[in-house]
């Protein structure tokens, strides 16, 4: 299911950068984000419009939602990394969503083993210890690398920042770059919460 | 316009309150009786008159089949959803229709909304014999856990008591904003809210700006099903068990035998909060006094299991406003079960803090309501409140599993958009169904609504219809919907899982005014005989006890003349003398209802009347 924020029809899309008035840079200063919501949620609030004509309620529903939607996405270094690239037109989940990306095949494999195991081990009412340890081992092994991809993230935001006045075909680079490392951060992070599910369980 | 009052609609008792036109001061108002606190009971007299408070709460005992207590339990709720309350609360449920349960006092059948109307128009009653002047407007206040369907039948309760509900606010927030006027303490704020039968957590941020204050709620969580009750609900399962043991009585969970005994532990309950020890005297039908000395540490012991559920989603709270314990500055207690001293403890040691206390823990949420309810109208220029939503709004996808589109604790009013297009061709309509929860499938989560969204007929994956969910400020959920290509608006006729609909609010609206139209004085007469009645009963059961013989032979000289008297009264019309004459009983009483009470409650109860020993 898509969103209406890849939407590429002519309508106008809502652009939460503007809402604060802020270029399209995935660095922000998060104080002053803070002070600039804060300030609009003054304005807009439907507090403000109880006794307005239903029209001017109706707006300040529809504004102060918008600005709590922004305020919610761009605060989020993740989440505003996946809107930036949706409104770019440049987000794609990719159709291989369920496939490792080929670097980590290796270790997911072996961790889908060890998955199998523990559950057949715990069916059969097996001493788990041995198990549990590894799965743990590599557990930590992928946060790891969920840190890693966090840097990596991190210094393609910056880039991202750096060719914002340079020619479009840079922008579009580090943009493909930008949606990969995030399709493979999600990967890793149903990896870690699957395994944690399973562990949990023991 | 008429005026505008703040609400706290609560499980046990219901209080109703406004902030002063000069001050800015909230204060509750206190009803006929003279306390703030309405018992949240409401009683069908067999002539089809309403008796909402303190003497419906006296018809627990006398009339059980035509009284209610604890309703807000059933409020947005659907059958399949009470089924533990059945099990603890005596509710006469009736056939449901439409999902929306039913509930049968005497010969009459409510829904939980029109009932919690009859409590709303008591208050509104209160706060108009208070002003002199009409009340049409209120800000009413619901646990911050509370999910759609039950803020909806809030609102709706408003409505047919012929109250237009300008906001819900959460009851953690609501206590903030009134111990924020005391305090004006900056930082973060943690407010643990134990009522009667609802838990809820809250941590807020404190921000001072040029324009004024800002209430920033970061996150809550909590439990509805999990209050004073429950704590009430452990103590009686355990007497009971005794009882059994020791005397081999049994009786019904929801008899009025059991309804004495919660009576009497609730308290020694209370004592035990100011006492170490304290003595349960309890008479038995076969003629034996059952007696068990509590200590608080047995107390303790037996309700830790209630305290320590109310610890996780503190800590749930705590972690999803991204903070440790020690980074909150404040910590307020809420709710009358915050009186109790294990709560109290566990708490300070929890954050390592001594919690606040100044505030009455049962009028703050009223005075707080009072306070948002002078923010909307305008009387409050430099105050705001932006709270957030409880749960998660989630669509079914594929395979029973939920996308979220609105994550907890976003700040509302919060909206999301979803692209929908057909899968095959001429595909006229898509299913959506609305959940709300944290659950990962879709049978786990809270159904909102199932709509169809109506496509025109077009080749499949070319119809582009947006949906845009939206959560307004008072936590409700809004369906529309757009065609992208043509730019129309869709109107969505979203039947909710649980609700009641737009004309049927107005039919018991309709209804329900026919029941306010009872002249105030007629109500008032209504209300003066039945605790007449409450009085001289308790009276006769207490002449027919043996302790009685104490009394010296003018004291029993006294009651009978005014009991004589009382009567005479009640045969007429006119409440005030009833009120009067019901007092000179009292007085006359006195004496044989300290003979009544065992001597270790006595302490506690001085002063109390008869009727309530």
């Amino acid at each position: 299911m898509s969103t209406a924020t890849t939407s590429t029809n002519s309508e106008k899309v809502l652009d939460y950068f503007a809402i604060f008035g802020v270029p399209r840079k995935l660095w922000i200063e998060m104080s002053e984000l803070e002070q600039k919501f804060l300030q609009m949620s003054w304005k807009l609030h439907p507090d403000n419009f109880v006794n307005a004509t239903e029209q001017e309620r109706e707006l300040s529903l529809k504004r102060s939602s918008e600005l709590n939607d922004a305020y919610r996405t761009l605060r989020d270094p993740i989440a505003r990394v996946e809107y930036l690239l949706g409104i770019e037109g440049e987000r794609k989940e990719g159709e291989k969503k369920q496939q490792a990306p080929p670097e980590l095949l290796e270790e997911v494999f072996e961790l889908n083993e060890s998955l199998e195991e523990l559950r057949e081990a715990r069916a059969s009412g097996q001493d788990l210890t041995g198990l549990q340890a590894r799965l743990e081992t590599a557990e930590k092994s992928f946060q790891e690398k969920l840190g890693e991809v966090d840097a990596e993230l991190q210094s393609a935001a910056r880039e991202w920042d750096a060719t914002l006045t340079v020619d479009s075909a840079a922008r579009k680079k580090v943009m493909a770059r930008l949606n990969e490392l995030l399709n493979r951060r999600s990967y890793i992070r149903n990896l870690v919460t699957n395994v944690a599910k399973e562990l949990g369980e023991v | 316009m008429g005026r505008i009052v703040g609400i706290d609609l609560g499980t046990t008792n219901s209080l109703v309150a406004y902030a002063d036109a000069l001050t800015g001061q909230p204060k509750c108002i206190p009803g006929p009786y003279g306390s703030t606190l309405c018992p949240s009971v409401v009683s069908i007299d067999t002539d089809g008159s309403v008796i909402v408070g303190q003497p419906a709460k006296r018809r627990l005992l006398t009339q059980p089949e035509r009284t209610i207590y604890s309703v807000k339990r059933l409020m947005g709720r659907g059958p399949t959803d009470i089924q533990d309350e059945l099990k603890l609360f005596p509710f006469r449920i009736a056939p449901a229709s439409r999902n929306v349960i039913r509930v049968r006092l005497g010969d009459k059948v409510f829904t939980p909304p029109e009932i919690s109307a009859f409590i709303l128009r008591e208050l509104k009653n209160w706060a108009e014999a208070f002003f002199g002047e009409t009340v049409d407007r209120a800000v009413i206040t619901v646990p911050a856990y509370f999910n759609d369907a039950q803020r909806q039948a809030t609102k709706d309760a408003g409505r047919i008591a012929g109250l237009e509900v300008l906001r819900l606010v959460n009851e953690p927030t609501a206590a903030a904003l009134a111990y924020g006027l005391h305090e004006k303490q900056r930082g973060k704020v943690a407010v643990y809210d134990l009522g009667g039968g609802t838990f809820d957590i809250s941590v807020l941020k404190l921000i001072s700006t040029s324009e004024g204050d800002i209430y920033q709620v970061l996150s809550t969580n909590g439990d509805t099903h999990l209050g004073g009750d429950d704590i009430d609900n452990l103590l009686q399962a355990f007497v009971h068990e005794l009882i059994l043991q020791h005397d081999r009585v049994d009786f019904s969970p929801h008899g009025e035998l059991a309804q004495e005994l919660r009576k009497a532990l609730i308290q020694v309950k209370h004592q035990l909060s100011e006492t170490e020890a304290a003595t349960l005297r309890f008479s038995l039908p076969n003629g034996k006094v059952f007696t068990h000395e509590f200590t608080r540490g047995a107390l303790d012991a037996l309700i830790r299991p209630v305290v320590d559920r109310t610890m996780g989603p503190v800590k749930q709270a705590l972690a999803d406003a991204q903070l440790k314990p020690a980074d909150i500055g404040e910590v307020v207690l809420v709710g009358g079960a915050t009186r109790t001293p294990l709560i109290r403890r566990t708490v300070q040691e929890f954050f390592d803090r001594k919690p606040h206390t100044e505030l009455n823990p049962d009028e703050v949420v009223a005075l707080g309501a009072a306070v948002q309810a002078n923010i909307l109208d305008r009387g409050v220029k430099n105050m705001l409140l932006l709270d957030v939503t409880p749960l998660s709004l989630g669509i079914e996808t594929y395979g029973g599993a939920v996308a979220k589109v609105i994550p907890r604790n976003s700040t509302i009013p919060a909206s999301a958009q979803e692209l929908y297009t057909t899968g095959v061709d001429n595909q006229t309509g898509i299913e959506i169904h609305v959940l709300q929860g944290e659950r990962e499938l879709a049978k786990d989560c809270r159904s909102l609504a199932r709509f169809t969204l109506k496509v025109p007929p077009a080749p499949a994956g070319l119809p582009r219809i947006e949906v845009k969910f939206l959560i307004d400020a008072n936590g409700i959920l809004q369906v529309g919907a757009r065609d992208l290509r043509t730019g129309e608006q869709h109107s969505i006729e979203v039947q909710p899982s649980y609700g009641i609909s737009h004309a049927e609010i107005e039919r018991m609206l309709e209804e329900s005014i026919e029941y306010a139209e009872q002249d105030f004085a007629e109500r008032q007469l209504i209300e003066a005989r039945t605790e007449a009645d409450t009085i001289l009963a308790a009276t006769v059961k207490a002449q027919a006890n043996p302790k009685s013989a104490e009394l010296t032979a003018d004291e029993g000289a006294k009651i009978d003349a005014s009991v004589a008297a009382l009567k005479e009264s009640v045969a007429g019309t006119d409440y005030k003398l009833i009120r009067k004459r019901i007092d000179e009983l009292n007085r006359a009483t006195e004496h044989l209802a300290e003979l009544l009470m065992s001597s270790a409650v006595s302490t506690a109860l001085e002063g109390r009347k008869l009727a309530e020993v």
